[in-house]
């Protein structure tokens, strides 16, 4: 090993070596560059010593070196890895990568600046296709994007305009209703009320699912009402209209005022009693008890029948997911997702609890409404 | 007296002159947004698009500061950001310092500037095409250095710290601008220094800028390159004190 040290030539080994090895002067005149580094910019050897560091650089990497990279190994005396284009001697651009150290003189002042260079075309052909990839895939997102949103303009401004004939037709069912009707009459007038107002709760749903995706949030109008049960009682009557056979038994008890936005709460409850009477046993009752106590309010929606799989309960609140993939259903899927927005809106939540005879669905709430303290009394 | 840096580079530029003035003047060093430390949040292209947006944010910190009749001392593209936030301002400034000026980067007709229109089109596709060459992950090496021991500390920092999207729009900005007509404007008393044998502004650039700023003075250093407040800092310290202290 020694014996192989000392026959070393480093003069030969500066040379020879396998990369590109420059001596620059702090004037950026090159005191000498190795074999590998002439032969590659189409050289003799020799041929680049003498010339000016940048007659060697592109453009770019003059900027570069002059703006940057000179700085640098002022300040911090080493630049590692930089990707640069030397220029040949026909002013063909080689990549090659850098890396430079800054040495000083006995009085501190900068000396020689050593530069090593290898190749990079390879990577930097990689590099290329990588960022090429990158851009198509960010191009091909936007573009989604865009389009997603669209979609969603779309959908609210449609369900935005539904609005309006429906509550048309339903304030026309009404009027109708106070005609002289044969039964057949009477009982096709009933048939409509109820698609209308299925169509209408339909259309809230899709209204809400729309904003929230466009990322304007469920909006709330609030009030401080003294007691939800008139709103309420308004929503069970106009399910039980619909469906006659299905009991629906009520209690209530509220004992203090409630800030919130009462059409909103009216929906969650159409939606909650709408999902009993979809997915519940039709011979036993629906129950719904509300009340108001401890600065909460407590509501809950149960229903006999079968149990919610569960399989099913991680994902029962996610749109267009519904219990049982055979069982009947009339919504999109929507009604779920819907309530528990308009809890969480609320600053409440939308629990379930789904046992072997019984559903329950529970929502809670801040008597202060989103944003009121809890526990307030 | 206010220090800015220049493209390619931040407020690390002057950490060898700036302090030599904290005896006699209060010294405010700064980062351009998208440069150094500044907040890259606060980067708006529409408004960086040109030297403008540079020059109101110099008349918006220094009306902050309550600076007037101070100096500003301006590195490279900075010295024409003071000229113009100089120009919007004339009661921030009675004093520009600018260090390796250009009012004009691409040659045109008669003028000089040291740049054909394809070598900057070369720079900013260059870095669509290698924009690691730009960017941030450029660390420094780690490396010891017993002759400048006051580096010690901050070998672990990275200067000049460049995100590759703001340096191509601030190249963009700088070597496509031409403030040649601003220049006969510059009230303040003005102070040019350059180098010998820079690229980015060569000594011609320099004598047209003292001849179209009326009353300028040009020191022509000894130094070499385009950042003599790295490689000369003692000599740009003396022409600038000089500059200062001589009665108007």
């Amino acid at each position: 090993m020694t014996e192989q040290l000392a026959k070393l030539n480093y003069k030969q080994l500066f040379d020879d070596a396998p990369c590109g090895y420059l001596l620059v002067a702090p004037n950026g005149e090159i005191i000498h560059a190795n074999n590998w580094i002439s032969t590659l910019l189409g050289y003799q050897s020799g041929g680049i010593d003498g010339k000016r560091l940048r007659d060697i650089l592109s453009i770019a990497a003059r900027i570069l070196y002059e703006t940057n990279l000179a700085p640098l190994l002022r300040l911090q005396q080493a630049v590692s890895e930089v990707t640069i284009d030397l220029k040949r001697r026909d002013g063909k651009a080689i990549p090659v990568i850098m890396s430079a150290s800054q040495t000083y003189d006995a009085a501190g002042l900068p000396d020689t600046t050593r530069i090593a260079f290898v190749l990079a075309a390879e990577r930097r052909l990689y590099e290329r296709e990588l960022v090429s990839q990158r851009d198509s895939a960010e191009e091909g997102f936007r573009q989604e994007q865009a389009d997603g949103v669209l979609r969603e303009q779309f959908v609210a401004i449609l369900s935005h305009d539904l609005r309006n004939p429906v509550a048309s037709i339903t304030a026309a069912t009404r009027m109708l209703a106070k005609e002289a009707l044969s039964d057949r009459g009477k009982q096709v007038l009933g048939l409509m009320q109820g698609s209308a107002l299925r169509m209408s709760s339909l259309i809230e749903n899709i209204l809400d699912f729309a904003r929230a995706r466009l990322g304007s949030g469920i909006g709330l109008s609030l009030h401080t009402e003294q007691s939800l049960q008139p709103l309420i009682d308004q929503v069970v009557l106009e399910l039980r209209a619909v469906h006659p056979d299905h009991g629906i038994l009520t209690s209530y008890e509220f004992l203090q005022p409630l800030t919130c936005d009462p059409l909103k709460i009216g929906q969650l409850v159409s939606n909650l009693l709408g999902n009993a009477l979809t997915h519940g046993d039709e011979t036993k009752p629906i129950r719904l008890d509300c009340q108001t106590r401890d600065g909460q309010l407590r509501l809950s929606v149960t229903n006999g029948g079968k149990p919610i799989p569960d399989a099913v309960i991680p994902t029962l609140f996610d749109p267009f997911v519904r219990g049982q993939p055979n069982s009947y259903t009339n919504g999109l899927g929507l009604g779920l997702f819907i309530a528990k927005q308009i809890a969480t809106a609320h600053g409440g939540a939308l629990d379930v609890s789904s046992g072997k005879d019984e559903t329950r669905f529970t929502f809670t709430m801040p008597l202060g409404g989103p944003g009121g303290s809890v526990g307030e009394r | 007296m206010v220090f800015a840096h220049g493209f390619g580079c931040d407020q690390a530029m002057w950490r060898f002159v700036a302090p030599h003035f904290k005896k006699n003047f209060t010294v405010v060093t700064i980062d351009h947004v998208g440069a150094g430390q500044s907040d890259l949040t606060a980067y708006d292209p529409a408004k960086y698009a040109s030297l403008d947006g540079y020059a109101a944010d110099i008349v918006d910190l220094c009306r902050e500061l309550e600076i007037r009749n101070g100096i500003f001392v301006g590195h490279s593209v900075s010295a024409m950001i003071g000229a113009l936030a100089s120009l919007k301002a004339p009661e921030i400034f009675d004093t520009l310092i600018m260090v390796c000026p250009s009012p004009r980067y691409i040659n045109d007709g008669e003028y000089v500037g040291g740049f054909e229109r394809s070598d900057i089109d070369e720079l900013l596709a260059s870095f669509a095409d290698n924009p690691l060459a730009w960017s941030a992950t450029m660390a420094p090496a780690i490396m010891g250095n017993a002759e400048r021991p006051e580096l010690g500390q901050e070998l672990t920092q990275s200067f000049c710290r460049t995100d590759p999207q703001i340096a191509l729009q601030f190249a963009r900005a700088t070597f496509t601008s031409d403030n040649r007509a601003d220049l006969p404007n510059v009230t303040a008393k003005t102070l040019i220094l350059q180098c010998r044998d820079d690229i980015i502004a060569g000594e011609n650039v320099g004598e047209y800028v003292r001849a179209h700023v009326a009353g300028s003075k040009l020191v022509l250093l000894d130094a070499t390159g385009h950042c003599p407040n790295l490689s000369a800092p003692n000599e740009v310290t003396r022409a600038i004190m000089d500059f200062v202290e001589t009665p108007a």
